[in-house]
């Protein structure tokens, strides 16, 4: 069908955006002072030590040259070596990217199967006694901060009821779900509030739209009416609102990865950023930069799915 | 016929406001007999529309309720009937199609899938024979190719094929009755007449009872067997149509007869002669082979500039100054644009637009500026045109600080002025547009217009939202205005009456280009492009004995209308 001829075409837009993000990555880098050789020899570092270390990652290069030989090396797949790891940026992102990835999934899914009952009950019951229930509810989902709900959590969930474990990271695939089942309901009790709010604005407006009223008007039952009527209608705005928050989340699992001591891409990153791991934090920031492109492009898939009349 | 249908007796719904409890419908008693199309005839907030929505039970709010009264379908009283048995009556039995299909129509959900909805639910067929009988409903309702077009979204039709395709969903499960709440208000003159011929074939191969709202009474004249005629939310007046319209029993039924804009007060609406204006040699609008086009949408970048919409295309027309220039045609055809093109608001792709001698093209600085002091718009919904924060008082003042022509000081007595001009009350001028009934609403959009102390105003679809006497005050207040101030008006409208009834001179669009043009008695008498003839021959006459037209347009490739419009319209028919 051609309204998703964009599928085709648009990745040739990124090629543009992405060459932007990796200028401003390498550069943004740059500017964070101090001497990555010197924090890597620490209490040892002599000038000469200094200079072979310098040497020997190119960095006593001029800056345009070093960018080229990043931007060589990532035609090649490759994005350095780790200062302080001492082995290739991509593996070691690789074995750092699954728990992150897992845990935004894990959130999300979980903000929408929280959103979406939330804001249809409040919706359904505008004005109501459930309507008023779930509008402070979210209210305090968004106010609480997640460093604070993490340790509540912890508190009633492992110290008092002792169900999950209290942080780190699984070996099998079920001891890895239990991990996260509590970082990401810190994630998904604010992420969900967001959400229900959006769509249950949408959805009382989509409640009391003509379409609805022609819908009961051929004597459909209010559940159709809602679950078939309003529910597609009332996505799109929620969708792009998600989407959003999602792009933020890949950045932002760092508070949650470092309250319950995942060994996720958010720790990389922070570690990276003291000890100056300037071609970690370049191959981070473009993993998070390009996430959030795939993801603005997942979404607009979505919107034009549910959508026929949108086209891009 | 055995006995009616459908049975009102005393009817009458209440909604408590602040204490106390106002009567919207005020026992109302008809009834509607098998094969029987009643016009409910009424302006806004007479209840007719509530009267259905009564019928149905599906009352605009939970805190409106039916007082009193029987509503008797087949012996059952739907006044009493649980909401799971009205469920039943809903789509089965009475049918509703209503103004707006875009807004009622699922815009996400196939078009064949919403008329299969009902089937599947009321008549509990499965999947592939619910879609068969809907395809079979869309070829009734004049799809041309109802198995493709089952799979086909609202926003893929026009406005016309999109009322079909409501029509096809409220006819899914055989109602007994259809109610149509003002089915073609939003419609082309051309396409309304085809929608009620549709009606009238259901009507005669059904045996569907209708009841048909609507504010125009040319409507009710060509469609119905009878008039009931509302008010206030009363019923003023029910019989077979030629009797209420021949001998109108009510003072109020008499004034809405009188104030359908296609029997012209002969007295009151003479058009001016150009020839008794002061003369001037000089033409205040020149349009000289105007051309607007636009980039199809929905082309990605890679293609740029290939196809284009041209929707003025070759436009030229001389406007005097003092003249009264009316611009007819279908949504479509290209006369909005025109209106934009002449005030500079969309860019011209070729050809000339000068205004009091100076060319936008050329000097657009300075004719942008001339055209911001000496022209004004006024726009087809007031609501909207007007900043909803700023009070009427506050937004004339506005303009008149930006034209920089009045003193400071003498702001709250030229706005006075202003309102005197339109006949608004000044106390309007601290009230804000959200309190304000359309008309209202509308004279203080164009006490803005007139606030620029204009040459020129152009007024597009200005009264197309209006009820007809409201429209008819509208229509004198610029006939009025007109000739007090010596104003160029170039009024754009869908609705040729009432372009016959003020303008000189008639220019008629269609598809970008103009047909025809000439003196307004000249064309109406005798239309010579088959387009115009079409047009007004569209028009449903408040005459019951001259017949409804088919509604057809002339086959595109007219001996007149030679060059070809380049590009399609958004939505074609096809």
């Amino acid at each position: 069908m051609h309204r998703y001829r964009f599928v085709l075409s648009r990745p040739l837009q990124f090629l543009p955006v992405l060459f932007g993000i990796s200028i401003i990555t390498f550069i943004l880098v740059r500017l964070i002072p101090g001497d990555p050789a010197r924090v890597l020899l620490g209490t040892r570092s002599t000038p000469t030590a200094i200079a072979r270390i310098r040497a020997q990652y190119g960095l006593d290069e001029p800056l345009w040259l070093q960018y080229f030989y990043f931007l060589e090396n990532l035609g090649k797949g490759e994005m350095g070596k780790s200062i302080l790891y001492k082995i290739d940026v991509l593996k070691l992102i690789a074995t750092r990217i699954e728990p992150t990835l897992t845990l935004v999934l894990t959130s999300v899914a979980l903000s929408i199967l929280i959103a979406v009952p939330m804001a249809a009950i409040a919706a359904r019951n505008n004005g109501r006694l459930a309507d008023h229930v779930v509008r402070i509810v979210s209210t305090l989902g968004i106010g609480f901060p997640p460093f604070w709900l993490a340790l509540m959590l912890i508190i009633l969930f492992s110290v008092r009821l002792g169900v999950f474990p209290v942080s780190g990271y699984g070996e099998t695939l079920g001891d890895k779900l239990a991990h996260l089942v509590l970082p990401s309901l810190t994630i998904a009790l604010s992420l969900s509030a967001v959400l229900t709010r959006s769509l249950r604005a949408a959805m009382i407006v989509a409640l009391k739209s003509d379409l609805a009223t022609a819908a009961r008007a051929r004597g459909m039952p209010e559940s159709i009416v809602f679950w078939r009527h309003v529910l597609p209608n009332s996505l799109v705005p929620t969708v792009n609102l998600l989407a959003v928050n999602i792009g933020w989340l890949i950045g932002g699992t760092v508070v949650v990865e470092t309250v319950f001591a995942i060994p996720g891409m958010g720790q990389l990153l922070v570690r990276a950023i003291f000890s100056r791991d300037y071609m970690v934090v370049q191959g981070v920031a473009m993993v998070f930069a390009c996430a959030t492109v795939l993801v603005n492009f997942l979404a607009d898939i979505v919107t034009v799915s549910l959508d026929p009349r949108v086209r891009l | 016929m055995s006995g009616p249908v459908l049975s009102i007796r005393d009817l009458t719904v209440k909604v408590p406001i602040d204490g106390e409890t106002r009567t919207l419908i005020d026992a109302v008693s008809f009834d509607l007999a098998r094969g029987e199309i009643l016009g409910l005839v009424g302006e806004s907030g007479s209840g007719k529309s509530m009267i259905c929505r009564a019928l149905v039970k599906l009352l605009p709010s939970p805190a409106i309720a039916i007082t009193g009264g029987t509503v008797l379908l087949d012996g059952k009283d739907l006044a009493t009937l649980s909401e799971d048995a009205m469920r039943a009556v809903r789509g089965a039995e009475i049918g509703m199609i209503f103004q707006n299909p875009t807004s009622h129509l699922d815009p996400v959900m196939r078009i064949g899938d919403q008329i299969a909805e009902g089937i599947r639910y009321h008549q509990g067929f499965d999947p592939r024979e619910a879609r068969a009988a809907a395809v079979e409903i869309l070829g009734q309702v004049g799809f041309p190719d109802p198995a493709r077009q089952y799979d086909n979204y609202p926003h893929e039709f026009s406005g016309g094929m999109r009322q079909r395709a409501m029509i096809a969903v409220a006819l899914s499960c055989n109602p007994k009755i259809l109610i149509a709440d003002e089915p073609t208000t939003a419609l082309d003159v051309t396409i309304q007449a085809q929608i009620l011929r549709l009606l009238m074939d259901l009507r005669d191969k059904r045996g569907l009872s209708i009841i048909l709202i609507t504010h125009d009474l040319g409507i009710v004249a060509q469609t119905c067997d009878s008039i009931a005629v509302l008010r206030n939310g009363q019923l003023l007046e029910h019989g077979p149509k030629r009797r209420v319209l021949a001998e109108p029993q009510h003072a109020y039924t008499v004034s809405l007869l009188k104030s359908h804009p296609s029997m012209p007060e002969e007295s009151g609406g003479t058009p001016l002669t150009p020839a008794a204006l002061p003369i001037a040699l000089q033409p205040l609008l020149e349009i000289d082979d105007l051309v607007v086009r636009f980039p199809a949408p929905g082309l990605g970048i890679f293609k740029k500039g290939k196809t284009e919409i041209a929707a003025v295309n070759g436009v030229s027309l001389r406007i005097m100054p003092g003249e009264t220039v009316g611009i007819v045609g279908e949504s479509g055809s290209g006369k909005s644009t025109l209106a934009r093109a002449i005030l500079g608001l969309t860019p011209l792709t070729s050809g000339h637009v000068s205004f009091a001698g100076s060319d936008l093209a050329q000097q657009r600085r300075q004719t942008l500026a001339k055209l911001r002091t000496e022209a004004a718009m006024v726009f087809q919904d007031p609501y909207n045109a007007l900043n909803p924060r700023l009070t009427i008082g506050d937004m004339l003042a506005e303009v008149l600080k930006v034209q920089g022509n009045t003193p400071a000081a003498r702001i709250p007595e030229r706005v006075g002025e202003l309102l005197d001009l339109v006949e608004l009350d000044r106390a309007f001028a601290t009230r804000r547009p959200r309190s304000l009934s359309g008309g209202q609403c509308q004279r203080a959009g164009i006490a803005r217009a007139l606030a620029v102390d204009p040459k020129l105003i152009i007024a597009d679809e200005c009264v197309a939202a209006l009820d007809v006497t409201i429209q008819a005050q509208i229509i004198d207040l610029f006939r009025d205005l007109k000739t007090r101030m010596n104003l160029t008006l170039l009024f754009i409208a869908h609705d040729l009456a009432i372009v016959r009834n003020l303008c000189d001179r008639v220019v008629v669009m269609y598809r970008g280009e103009i047909v025809e043009e000439g003196r307004c008695d000249a064309v109406f008498a005798n239309p010579r492009h088959a387009y115009t003839a079409a047009l007004i021959g569209a028009i449903p006459d408040i005459d019951p004995d001259k017949p409804l037209p088919r509604g057809d347009l002339p086959p595109r490739s007219e001996p007149k209308a030679a060059p070809v419009v380049r590009g399609q319209p958004l939505i074609s028919m096809q």
